[in-house]
């Protein structure tokens, strides 16, 4: 089982923001995040002996900003992104980073999954609206967390 | 010369980017045409004429590598190109993409100069496509 150290997951998370978002996040020493999160997304790492998760909680508002600014919308438009555009953005989103930590890794047997998202609460899917691990703010506000779980088969 | 290009990729949302990406990058499109995975690819290429494939490789259904192995049987698609746009990491997997008859890959996440220089080399115009000639505009 391979192991990726938190500073890799910011590294990837940044640039990830940076170069598709166009939004700066700082991380933060307040495990979770220090809020409570609207959306959830996931995405494996698998192999033969067992898989990573990386699992991340956004808030809505951070969410539709980041949206905006993949979708190339105006952000005083951000309001009015539907649902499925907000929950397919933070899918790709979670797809890119489990795809730069998949890099990062930088092991052949490693296969990377289909990712998911959600809106917590509406799904039969994880509903923790946090995730220990890493938080991270935008404008000094909670803005999302991500965590690496790494899982037997 | 106007290019029909087919986005091919199971998130709405990065049909999307691309789409604008191309817009930015001055890329003359004729028509643009999408699909959200490679069966849905083959079957819009029954009708359509297509100059150019941008592919995802992790899809549902038909992923990018046994849509491009269709595509290089099918005579009259032999030779259209396919760039894979991935968060695909392993070395291993992108060479044989190449192998398989890729035109080209770009990882993501990306930025826009990285599309339009590889589809300008791919496509046959080194020196770049001139920024703004779309008629829909570049407001990314």
């Amino acid at each position: 089982m391979v192991s990726l150290p938190e500073e890799v997951l910011k590294d990837v998370i940044s640039e990830v923001f940076e170069t598709m978002f166009f939004t700066d996040v700082d991380f933060e020493e307040c495990e979770g995040g220090g809020g409570t999160f609207e959306y959830g997304s996931e995405t494996r790492l698998v192999n033969q002996k067992g898989c990573i998760v990386l699992k991340m909680r956004i808030g809505e508002r951070f969410a539709r900003m980041i949206t905006a600014n993949f979708l190339g919308i105006d952000e005083a438009q951000a309001d009015e992104i539907d649902e499925d555009e907000l929950v397919d953005s933070l899918r790709e989103l979670s797809n890119m980073v489990a795809g730069g930590c998949h890099a990062h890794a930088n092991h052949p047997e490693w296969k990377l999954g289909i990712p998911r998202a959600w809106r917590i609460g509406t799904e039969k899917e994880d509903s923790t609206r946090s995730v220990s691990g890493l938080g991270f703010t935008f404008s000094g506000q909670p803005a999302g967390s991500a965590a690496l779980e790494y899982l037997p088969c | 010369m106007a290019y029909n290009v087919l986005i091919v990729d199971d998130s709405g949302s990065m049909r999307k980017v691309l789409l604008k990406t191309l817009r930015l990058s001055g890329f003359e499109l004729g028509k643009c045409l999408e699909a959200s995975n490679g069966r849905e690819a083959l079957d819009v290429m029954e009708g359509e004429w297509i100059d150019l494939i941008i592919s995802d490789v992790h899809m549902p259904e038909m992923d990018g590598v046994e849509f491009l192995k269709s595509l290089r049987k099918m005579e009259i698609f032999s030779n259209t190109p396919v760039v894979f746009v991935t968060t695909e990491a392993n070395e291993d997997r992108l060479r044989r993409l190449i192998d398989l008859g890729a035109s080209g890959y770009i990882r993501k996440p990306f930025r826009p100069e990285e599309i339009g220089t590889l589809l300008s080399r791919i496509m046959g115009e080194p020196n770049g496509f001139v920024a703004g000639r779309s008629s829909e505009g570049c407001d990314f």
